[in-house]
């Protein structure tokens, strides 16, 4: 019996316009009941239209992106993204501020400022690996310390789509707090200029190594933190682990650099991503990084993006291997 | 018409465990009780017929289609509740529950109308809006079960909905359920160690034990063959015994009782005769409830 709902057992007096059920059980009861008792004020069967997996991986993709800024939840989560995102914003704000003081001043041509499109990886890569510290733990280990996994894994997406997903919430994450900088300072030198169409046209050659950079740095960053933190539900263990992933490389290859430099430096250097970021931002905007580790190993500038490309596809494959093992 | 839930040879093997061993079963639909002691494989059995577990062999089709290379279109019309807590304590009931129906498919507008329906349908109101990691377990029991249901499933699997609930609560879930299967024509699959519960909710049941099948059938056949007439007398119960069974009833003893197979009401007139004609004290007549226990302790009376 597919009983939904019958218009004639609608008793007029029931609450609400959905309360019009299939008759309600004997002993239910209809109102004034306690709250929190079970009792029916109107299942419905759903007629509308299922959009399948595509869709199912959008909504997780978006609760997960707005999850890694603690968005829609308590209020306490938004402070670390939100406040990282705010550090990594300042240099950018500062360098507006300094540029509108100096074109006041007219003496803008002739100061360069520090803090360039170029350089802002550097003002920001702690950060941006702060962020990955404190988010990817939250991205993913939530879901395994309350053992959400299986409420996922039931419905109509597959592992390896709900591993993408979270990927992608955290790269995209990574990318809108690495752009926001970027985007400021391209808006204060072209609208705090004397001749904005100029200033316009001057900047846009910066776009492309700045989104090139943009993409690489949140593969590379998000990856890495994200591959770590799906082996653990502890959140302190994660943000440990991810710290270190990023702090003890540059230390190793900067110490064997100093010391042996040739084949060994080589090896440091392709093990270090910190450091080879470094030198892919740089070689993207046409300069060089100056940067020790790489230059005592005898990796080829060209060599930094497809090195940085195969530790992004190995991180992507460590993280749809662990949720394809992982239990649920 | 096809099976809602066909199994061939389904084998799962854990390193040093088998958890289900060469399973074959079709099954319709309608409530049927997955009953069976802990680590009989119930749990495992869910899981596979969800894609969650990759059994060892064998195959698993639901509503005629593979669990495995299907997964995510069976799923848009599967609700399941694990038996373990599984709600992140950082949101809402609300948010939670619709984010998860939009997961299974359902457009964002509906999910958002759909999760404040079936809330109230569990029985949860104004406190939906606030951190689930406030909730009592009851009301976590809810959630679970209601965001198996915010898709409007097919087919539901609920593995031991009532764990860890008060009398009360476990009433109301068990009601829940029943009216979820009857009134609203969802199959549901409920998995259970607790057969009382099993046998007030279901019309089929399915018992596992190791991971083998040892018998599935309708709740009506299980009951008429587990219906017993316990009888204490003071003495002379061989005396009473050899005159049942003279009599030509299935009869056997168990200390001082002495247990009749019920298949009609004969049984009663017979023992009243059989008590009086040898002057025998009556004791105790006891028509014991259709205790599906009795299948797994194997006192029944042979018929």
């Amino acid at each position: 019996m597919t009983a939904s709902r019958s218009s004639d057992a609608a008793q007029a007096a029931a609450p609400p316009p959905t309360a019009s059920t299939a008759a309600a059980p004997p002993g239910a009861p209809r109102d004034g009941s306690p709250a929190g008792s079970i009792y029916d004020l109107g299942y419905r069967r759903y007629e509308g239209v299922r959009l399948g997996r595509r869709h199912a991986i959008r909504a997780l993709y978006i609760y997960s992106l707005r999850g890694a800024f603690g968005i829609g939840r308590s209020g306490r989560a938004k402070i670390a993204p939100f406040g990282l995102a705010f550090l990594a914003l300042l240099p950018a704000l500062i360098a507006v501020g300094i540029a509108a003081l100096t074109t006041q001043a007219g003496v803008g041509s002739r100061v360069e400022s520090p803090i360039r499109y170029a350089t802002y990886l550097a003002f920001s890569q702690t950060v941006l690996v702060l962020f990955c510290a404190a988010q990817a733990p939250e991205l993913v280990g939530r879901d395994q310390r309350y053992t959400v996994l299986p409420l996922y894994f039931s419905r109509a997406l597959r592992r390896s789509d709900y591993a993408l997903a979270k990927l992608a919430a955290l790269w995209t994450a990574l990318a809108l707090v690495f752009l926001a900088p970027e985007a400021l300072i391209f808006a204060g030198r072209v609208l705090a200029s004397n001749d904005v169409a100029t200033a316009l046209v001057d900047n846009l050659p910066a776009i492309p190594p700045i989104l090139a950079v943009t993409v690489v740095t949140a593969l590379v960053l998000g990856g890495i933190s994200l591959s770590v933190a799906s082996f653990t539900p502890r959140r302190a263990y994660a943000t440990a682990a991810i710290v270190a992933a990023f702090v003890i490389p540059p230390i190793v290859a900067a110490i064997i650099a100093e010391l042996s430099g040739g084949a060994f430096a080589t090896v440091a250097a392709l093990l270090d991503p910190t450091d080879l970021l470094d030198g892919a931002n740089a070689w993207l905007f046409g300069g060089s990084a100056g940067n020790e580790v790489l230059t005592a190993s005898s990796l080829p500038a060209q060599a930094y993006v497809p090195v940085l490309a195969a530790y992004v596809l190995v991180t992507i494959a460590a993280t749809l291997r662990r949720y394809q093992r992982i239990s649920a | 018409m096809q099976p809602l839930i066909s199994l061939r040879s389904l084998t799962k093997r854990y390193p040093g465990v088998t958890a289900l061993e060469d399973l074959t079963l079709d099954l319709d639909a309608g409530i049927i009780g997955l009953v069976g002691s802990n680590g009989a494989g119930k749990s495992t059995l869910l899981k596979i017929l969800l894609g969650l577990v990759v059994p060892t062999s064998g195959s698993a089709q639901v509503m005629g289609r593979d669990v495995l290379r299907e997964g995510p279109d069976i799923r848009q019309f599967v609700g399941y509740m694990p038996e373990h807590d599984a709600l992140p304590p950082d949101s809402s009931a609300t948010d939670f529950v619709a984010h998860l129906a939009q997961v299974s498919g359902l457009p964002a507008t509906s999910a958002r109308e759909r999760t404040a329906e079936v809330l109230r349908h569990v029985g949860l109101y104004e406190e939906r809006y606030r951190l689930m990691g406030g909730y009592s377990t009851g009301m976590r029991q809810r959630v679970k079960l209601a965001q198996a249901l915010v898709h409007d499933p097919r087919l539901l699997l609920l593995d031991e909905p009532t764990n860890g609930l008060d009398p009360a609560g476990r009433e109301e879930m068990l009601d829940l359920v029943r009216r979820t299967g009857r009134e609203f024509g969802i199959a549901v699959v409920v998995a259970s160690h607790l057969l009382g519960e099993i046998e007030r909710v279901c019309n089929f049941l399915v018992a596992i034990e190791g991971g083998r099948l040892l018998r599935a059938d309708s709740l009506e056949t299980f009951t008429r063959r587990t219906g017993v007439l316990a009888v204490d007398v003071d003495d002379g119960r061989d005396a009473l015994v050899a005159a049942l069974v003279a009599a030509g009833l299935q009869v056997r003893t168990d200390g001082h009782s002495v247990l009749i197979g019920l298949t009609d009401e004969r049984p009663f007139d017979l023992v009243r005769d059989a008590a009086a004609e040898l002057g025998l004290p009556l004791v105790r007549m006891e028509q014991r409830r259709h205790s599906l226990e009795d299948l797994f302790r194997d006192e029944v009376p042979a018929q």
